[in-house]
């Protein structure tokens, strides 16, 4: 489904020129369940911002479904993400004046989804996340887990068909971890999406079925992950 | 998206609402001054009916408005007659109605003419009670309304005019305009009541202005200069230039009001976009997270522009609401005088919120443009 081949991605700070991810080559599959690992400063979160078609590779190239990033316009990249997309950001993820209902809308507004079936997906992406009751909740009262689990089904209410998060649980104690990645888990089992974690939280990465560890801007492993069978409620 | 806007706005209330004082204050004077003007331009056009359907004559060195204490010899007026092209020339002599002196507005007149020739004239305005004065007419008085009202006087009703009682014969429509003020009698009761003032000053023959209506078909302006040509020792003050002379009255005035308007353009229009520059900035991540989720550049920048111009509109609304009250309230202090210093018209509700809508709309556009032009990655990294 996502293709990169010998992507670049080069930040000039000052002087000195650091490729950020360094002619990297990678495909993820649809119905994946992947968690990207590595060092702070190794790349992940370049790379998924590139996955996610956010930004452009300084060189290389990107395809998504066959589509290359590199032929489109911002507007198509727009359109893309918002129709294929759904990401989960580690700390800034929900607007602070819109209900968690409202925030779990907006990507459906912006595909002009009429007002009561808004309602209606907003409600149903929440109850999966088992948020139905906090609906009416600003962010500002909701726990951080909380939070996460609304962004998650803010990313999921499109039913896109790739859901890149970026350190989801960085803010999270354990158990939060636990059930955070776990309901990821079991949307990817029932619903085929696509699921690319970035983490540096090795349990959260033993979760997942493929692990590509990261350094340098090059991929140093790409492997089987353990995939650990979740027991969120012993970890309590 | 109205009320998405209308929280985040509520977000900073003390921000919003400063700003929106800002443009209150010049919206308020707007609309005071607004209402002045209005007030100004209706006596202008009403003033314009009265003296440029008319060719007055002074005596050299005068204006429409006075300027001299020169009369004029009655000689004049057959003299003019004999200028092809008068229909009918009047004689007129005026005092003022009080001896005090006029305080703000028009000043209060008793105004003389010649009613052998009086008639045209006199019908320059619409009456609304009785009838106008007619030749042969002593010491009975036809009001303009703004008197009327001063007197609480009807047709039928005696009023005292310097110390002579004159009976009421009719009453004019109102026109905004000093003939309202007027109290029209006859050219010998207004001489009369001006020997019995000045004892010392017996004056005969004498007129203070020549009032001429030109015939159907005559050119009032050439008519003028036919007079000026043939009459020495006298100003003709043409249709033309009495416009001239009353549009000059307004045309100081609106250049003050373009300047106050001018300053709530620079004022407000700076600290609205002072404060949405600060709002785009501190919700940079807000605006990077919603483009990642698939906003477009166009509903960044709409949100933005709908949030500049709700502050304008809000200041709008409130100043003009404040000018209303001020303009009520400074008109009812002067109502006991007869005096109304400014007219309320659409324009005076309408103008000023729209102009601040439209002034928070074009401020906004600086800052929106800068937030709809973030690219998604650099806002989101953006702390």
């Amino acid at each position: 489904m996502i293709l990169a081949r010998g992507i670049t991605k080069t930040y000039r700070i000052g002087p000195v020129e650091i490729n950020a991810v360094d002619s990297l080559d990678v495909s993820i599959a649809a119905g994946e369940f992947l968690s990207i690992v590595g060092p702070s400063g190794s790349g992940k979160t370049t790379l998924l911002h590139l996955i996610g078609l956010l930004d452009t590779p300084t060189s290389g190239s990107i395809s998504i479904d066959g589509m290359e990033a590199g032929d489109l316009s911002a507007k198509e990249l727009t359109r893309l993400r918002r129709e294929k997309i759904g990401f989960v950001f580690q700390e800034f993820n929900l607007l602070p004046v819109l209900r968690a209902r409202e925030n779990v809308e907006l990507p459906l507004r912006y595909l002009k989804v009429p007002a009561p079936e808004r309602y209606h997906r907003a409600m149903e992406a929440l109850e999966k996340v088992g948020l139905g009751e906090r609906a009416n909740n600003r962010p500002g009262q909701l726990s951080g887990g909380e939070q996460q689990r609304v962004a998650i089904a803010r990313a999921l209410v499109t039913n896109p068909v790739l859901v890149l998060a970026d350190e989801p649980t960085g803010e999270l104690d354990t158990y939060n971890t636990c059930k955070v990645i776990e309901l990821m888990r079991d949307l990817n089992r029932e619903t085929g999406q696509t699921f690319a974690i970035v983490t540096h939280d090795p349990m959260v990465a033993d979760y997942t079925r493929r692990i590509i560890t990261l350094r340098d801007g090059k991929i140093a492993s790409d492997s089987a992950g353990p995939e650990v069978e979740m027991r969120c409620d012993d970890i309590r | 998206m109205f009320k998405y806007v209308l929280r985040n706005m509520w977000r900073r209330k003390a921000r919003t609402f400063l700003t929106v004082f800002g443009i209150v204050v010049g919206i308020f004077a707007l609309t005071v001054l607004g209402a002045l003007s209005a007030r100004l331009n209706q006596q202008v056009k009403g003033a314009e009916t009265w003296f440029t359907s008319k060719i007055s004559i002074v005596a050299s060195g005068g204006g429409l408005f006075g300027g001299s204490d020169g009369y004029l010899e009655l000689s004049k007026v057959d003299e003019i007659k004999a200028v092809p092209g008068a229909k009918s020339v009047v004689a007129g002599f005026g005092l003022p109605l009080s001896s005090e002196g006029g305080g703000f507005g028009s000043p209060e007149l008793i105004v003389g003419a010649d009613l052998a020739e009086a008639e045209d004239l006199l019908n320059l305005i619409d009456i609304a009670e009785g009838r106008i004065l007619r030749d042969g007419d002593e010491g009975v008085v036809v009001l303009g309304s703004t008197l009327a009202d001063k007197f609480e006087a009807g047709v039928g009703d005696g009023v005292e005019l310097r110390g002579r009682e004159f009976e009421v014969v009719g009453i004019y429509e109102p026109t905004l305009s000093a003939p309202d003020s007027f109290a029209f009698v006859s050219y010998e009761d207004t001489l009369d009541l001006f020997r019995a003032i000045n004892p010392y000053f017996q004056v005969e023959n004498i007129a203070a202005t020549i009032d001429v209506i030109p015939e159907e078909g005559v050119d009032a302006n050439e008519l003028a200069a036919r007079i000026d040509e043939a009459v020495d020792g006298v100003k003709v003050i043409s249709p033309a230039e009495a416009e001239k002379q009353i549009s000059q009255f307004s045309l100081i005035f609106n250049a003050i009001l373009l300047g106050i308007g001018f300053i709530a353009l620079v004022v407000g229009g700076l600290s609205i976009i002072n404060t949405m520059i600060m709002s785009v900035s501190e919700r940079t991540q807000e605006i990077g997270l919603k483009k990642a989720i698939g906003a477009e550049t166009g509903s960044v920048l709409a949100e933005y522009l709908l949030e500049s111009a709700l502050i304008g509109f809000f200041g709008g609304l409130i100043g003009m609401l404040l000018g209303l009250l001020a303009v009520y309230l400074l008109n009812n202090a002067t109502a006991s005088s007869q005096v109304s210093v400014f007219t309320i018209t659409t324009t005076v509700v309408v103008g000023p919120v729209a102009f601040a809508t439209v002034l928070g709309t074009a401020a906004g556009l600086f800052p929106a443009l800068r937030a709809a032009r973030l690219k998604p990655i650099d806002a989101l990294k953006e702390d």
